[in-house]
């Protein structure tokens, strides 16, 4: 059998493509796609050397069988996203061992566009979306080769002209991006969903959240629409946590009631509190819109009290928006708070009962009684608050991300003898103090500040943003947001961890870890700009969801009807079209003179204007020749023109500089007033 | 450059009325390069062959083509000479510095491959010894218009090996009554005054590639090149060593003309004779007229 041969100039462009599109799947998946690869690579090698015969069925057969064998033995099963993609890049593979006629190269090309597009089912950053156009433009350049001789070829042409190809279907690409309808479940493939993220986790125990705070990851950035409120008002509020077992603070509901009492969703009944909430005055608010990282989990960040205009979720009893499924890839939600909302909220008897419990184990014991104590001598509960805070700001508390271990009561042991903590300590053990004194009280767990980009002026919220505060219930004032590491540390709330963990040598290092996270200068110049590009990403291409879509065809076509849509579309297409016609068109005629044959066709065109039409293929001395004879006066500035004209155009030894054009054009003018 | 305008001076004596001719059989001279002259007999063919070698003090030999003649008639043999006890090379009619091959087409195929080669290689082979020609070697041939009887026509890759190719055609009326009333121009030519000698010719040929060519005008010969190629009418366009040849020959023009650098008119004077016996009409019709529209059509200076 003769094995068809790809064009020598191209093989290796093919196999380099074949490679370069595997390679997302070959870093993600399991290393030994990376050796079949390889092992594809070599067998095809020889046999186009005729090293070896070309693989027959047996050993495809066997290769295949070795593949799937191997997925399932990788994924545990062969079909869903990651199994799935991870057979195909493979199959992928295989199917160039066996290129045997053109079509079968063609099939092997097709097959490449749609494996490096799988890559953006994992990945959807810009510079994955770089990639896969690079893929394209290698699969393209391919395409050009395979289509050329082996004569007369050159690589690098045939990326030109793939290059050019690309670049005429990118407004294409643009117009279907801006118009065909999203169809949303498809892209909702629940792509690894279930793998560990950094971030909060559903419960709140001590060194949890100082963990979180060595991450640079970045958690959520959000833009807001009027101008960003202080660092000190930006509590992120993801979670509250209400169950204390004397170690780990944890969600929980109140007694006797379910999540539908608690979490108002679209499309059920309202909830007597949210019906509340909705007739309240709100006062002033801010919008912002929120792109969140994925995070797995369901609860979204917002700030106090959260009313939603765009996304998908609920709200929830405690203030917070709650998704309707765990978030596994990017979501962007528009909000407006206002924090004046919390007012109007009440507390039933079971809600006061359950933020008063403390834990059956009997810790703190000592702070429970220093708090009953407080609780004595107040008169109100918003002493008793103040009393705490004093109490944290007046004996020599440190704001530490590494606090000793504390094994047997992390509550008195922290207030009394080692009294170094991080932002959890300080909330939980505030909070428990507080319902030891009788005031409802729960500790929030979320974000707190957050870093501006100067360049598209949005906000960075990172994981060493993470926080834990407390909130208590003031009669008349409903939840109030008390945080008792602003008494301790007020530098860790006005700019942020880093600024004040600068101060206690003993974190020195963690410091460092920290301070890499944020250069100056330069770096730290275009670490903003690569954010912003990253940003922008976010929220113009990846946000352009069918909710967007819709709202931007109304404004555009005034209805988003699928016949308006249509007939947008052919109506784009018919215009790039003829723009592509035009330029086609200009650039058969597009020669750009240069000035010294601007000179020759003007007096060319003049003079041809004035008789019968010249011919093209007049040399200068011609034309000065047919001057003469025409206008017998103008012979001698002719032959001048004709004799310059030579000479700077044909004498290579002569430079053309500008006295010369400008003399040439004294003399062509000059002409001018002799033709009448 | 006094002495190629004193050479033109001395031929036009024996040539009369044709000093365009004279010219462009000269600059095909100087580019090094052979001449065919096609014409009808007895137009002074001959006459202008026997000028150019005695006015350039060349040594000249003159071949009458027949159709029973061999290749060892032109290129020679190898004889026993009984006294050596060896073979011993006679050369033939092809070494000398200007041959005058007179009705190539007359000739069978094998013979007029055998002389092109010659031309081409400027050497000569002969039982496997090469031999080089003299130099300058320069082949003026001459053949009747093939539509004559008992002739083998040149193939076009045959005639491409000619750098030119002119006729004289019939004398202007005042001319040819000057001839008339003259005496043998034959005569007269084998009398003409030496005027360069061969070693000055070579001397003259190497300064010929020393004349420089601008870009813009290396742009112009591109483009009736191209022209050429992408024009219907003819079978088919001229090849990169046609278009080499039409440079060399205007630069040959140029020296002769007294400039040191080629403008468009070198190309246009010597256009016609590199071009149009290396083009074919596809559907008949006049190739000298299709090869002069090309020069009024192709824009001199780029637009």
């Amino acid at each position: 059998m003769r094995v068809y041969q790809v064009p020598t100039h191209t093989r290796l462009w093919l196999v380099m493509t074949i490679v370069i599109c595997s390679l997302p799947q070959l870093l993600r998946g399991p290393g030994w796609q990376a050796g079949l690869l390889a092992l594809i690579v070599i067998l095809r090698a020889l046999a186009d050397r005729q090293r070896i015969a070309m693989p027959g069925r047996v050993v495809r057969g066997a290769l295949m069988v070795g593949i799937v064998v191997l997925t399932f033995y990788s994924f545990g099963r062969i079909y869903g996203a990651e199994a799935g993609v991870a057979l195909l890049v493979s199959l992928f593979a295989l199917k160039y061992l066996e290129v045997v006629r053109q079509r079968d190269a063609y099939v092997v090309i097709v097959l490449g566009y749609f494996v490096c597009a799988t890559a953006l089912l994992f990945e959807r950053g810009p510079g994955m979306f770089a990639f896969v156009l690079f893929c394209m433009l290698l699969l393209t350049s391919c395409l050009v080769g395979i289509n050329h001789s082996d004569t007369g070829a050159r690589p690098m042409g045939h990326i030109k002209r793939a290059a050019a190809m690309l670049a005429q279907a990118v407004p294409v690409m643009l117009l279907l991006f801006v118009l065909v309808p999203r169809v949303a479940p498809l892209w909702n493939m629940q792509v690894d969903s279930g793998k560990a993220r950094t971030g909060m986790s559903d419960s709140m125990s001590p060194g949890q959240i100082s963990e979180l705070s060595q991450s640079s990851e970045l958690a959520f950035r959000v833009a807001f629409d009027g101008p960003v409120p202080a660092n000190n008002q930006r509590y992120w509020r993801g979670l509250t946590l209400s169950h204390f077992d004397g170690r780990t603070w944890q969600q929980a509901l109140p007694r006797g009631q379910d999540i539908q009492d608690y979490l108002f969703e679209k499309g059920q009944t309202p909830p007597p509190w949210y019906q509340l909430l909705m007739k309240a005055g709100r006062g002033e608010g801010y919008r912002y819109r929120v792109i969140l990282e994925p995070t797995e989990r369901r609860w979204l960040f917002a700030l106090k009290v959260p009313v939603l205009e765009q996304g998908q979720a609920g709200l929830a009893k405690d203030m917070r928006l709650v998704a309707s499924n765990p978030v596994s890839e990017a979501m962007a939600y528009t909000v407006t708070s206002y924090p004046n909302l919390a007012a109007s909220l009440a507390l039933d008897e079971a809600e006061r009962d359950l933020m008063l419990s403390l834990p059956q184990q009997g810790v703190g014991r000592r702070a429970q009684g220093l708090a009953q104590q407080w609780q004595l001598e107040s008169s109100t509960p918003q002493q008793v608050v103040n009393r705490a805070l004093r109490y944290f700001r007046e004996q020599p508390f440190y704001y530490t991300l590494k606090p000793p271990v504390l094994p047997v009561d992390p509550i008195d042991e922290f207030l009394f003898v080692s009294r170094r903590g991080f932002c959890e300590h300080y909330a939980s053990s505030f909070t428990f103090m507080m319902r030891a004194a009788g005031i409802p009280a729960r500790v929030v767990v979320g974000y707190q500040g957050g870093e501006l980009n100067q360049v598209g002026s949005h906000l960075l919220v990172r994981q060493y943003d993470a926080h834990a505060w407390s909130e208590v219930w003031l009669d008349g004032r409903g939840w109030v947001r008390v945080d008792p590491t602003a008494a301790v540390a007020p530098d860790r709330i006005e700019e942020g961890v880093r600024a004040a963990l600068e101060e206690s040598n003993a974190d020195s290092d963690a410091l460092a870890s920290l301070k890499s996270f944020a250069s100056s200068g330069m770096l730290g110049k275009l670490q903003q700009w690569v954010d912003y590009v990253d940003f922008q990403w976010q929220t113009r291409v990846l946000g352009y969801n069918s909710q967007s879509q819709m709202q931007l065809l109304r404004e555009l076509l005034g209805a988003a009807s699928p016949l308006r849509i249509a007939l947008a579309l052919l109506a784009g297409i018919a215009v790039l079209l003829a723009l592509y016609m035009v330029l086609l068109l200009r650039r058969d005629r597009g020669y750009q003179q240069t000035v010294m044959e601007r000179e020759f066709w003007r007096l060319h065109q003049r003079v041809g204007s004035m008789g019968e039409p010249l011919d093209a293929g007049m040399t200068p001395q011609q034309l000065a020749a047919h001057i003469a004879k025409r206008w017998p006066a103008a012979a001698e500035i002719a032959r001048q023109w004709a004799l310059q004209y030579q000479q700077a155009l044909y004498n290579p030894a002569i430079s053309v500089d500008k006295r010369r054009i400008r003399h040439l054009r004294q003399l062509r003018n000059r002409l001018y007033k002799l033709l009448d | 450059m006094q002495a190629l305008t004193k050479a033109l001076g001395e031929v036009a004596k024996v040539v009369l009325g044709k000093e365009d001719q004279l010219k462009l059989a000269l600059t095909c001279l100087m580019a090094n390069g052979h001449l065919l002259i096609e014409d009808l007999p007895g137009m002074g063919k001959t006459t202008l062959a026997h000028a150019l070698a005695r006015v350039f003090q060349l040594e000249y030999r003159r071949v009458q083509f027949t159709s029973d003649m061999l290749p060892a008639d032109i290129l020679g043999v190898s004889v026993f000479d009984p006294s050596t006890q060896d073979f011993t090379l006679r050369e033939g009619p092809v070494f000398t510095q200007l041959l005058l091959a007179d009705e190539i087409n007359r000739a069978t195929p094998k013979t007029q491959g055998a002389l092109l080669e010659a031309m081409e290689e400027r050497q000569v082979t002969l039982d496997g010894v090469t031999r080089p020609l003299p130099k300058p070697f320069f082949v003026v041939a001459t053949q009747n218009p093939s539509d004559q009887a008992g002739t083998f026509v040149l193939p076009e890759s045959q005639l491409d090996r000619f750098l030119m190719r002119i006729s004289l055609g019939y004398p202007a009326p005042e001319v040819e009554l000057s001839l008339l009333a003259g005496g043998d121009l034959r005569e007269q030519a084998r009398n003409l005054k030496p005027v360069i000698s061969g070693d000055g010719l070579v001397k003259l040929v190497g300064m010929v590639d020393k004349i420089r060519a601008s870009h813009e005008l290396l742009d112009y010969v591109q483009r009736l090149l191209e022209a050429t190629r992408t024009d219907d009418r003819f079978v088919a366009g001229l090849s990169p060593r046609a278009g080499l040849g039409l440079l060399k020959a205007a630069r040959a023009w140029a020296l002769i003309s007294g400039r040191d650098y080629v403008v468009p008119e070198d190309i246009q004077a010597v256009w016609a004779a590199v071009a149009e016996h290396r083009l074919s009409a596809r559907q008949g019709g006049s190739v000298s007229a299709m090869t002069q529209s090309l020069l009024q059509s192709v824009p001199v200076v780029r637009r």
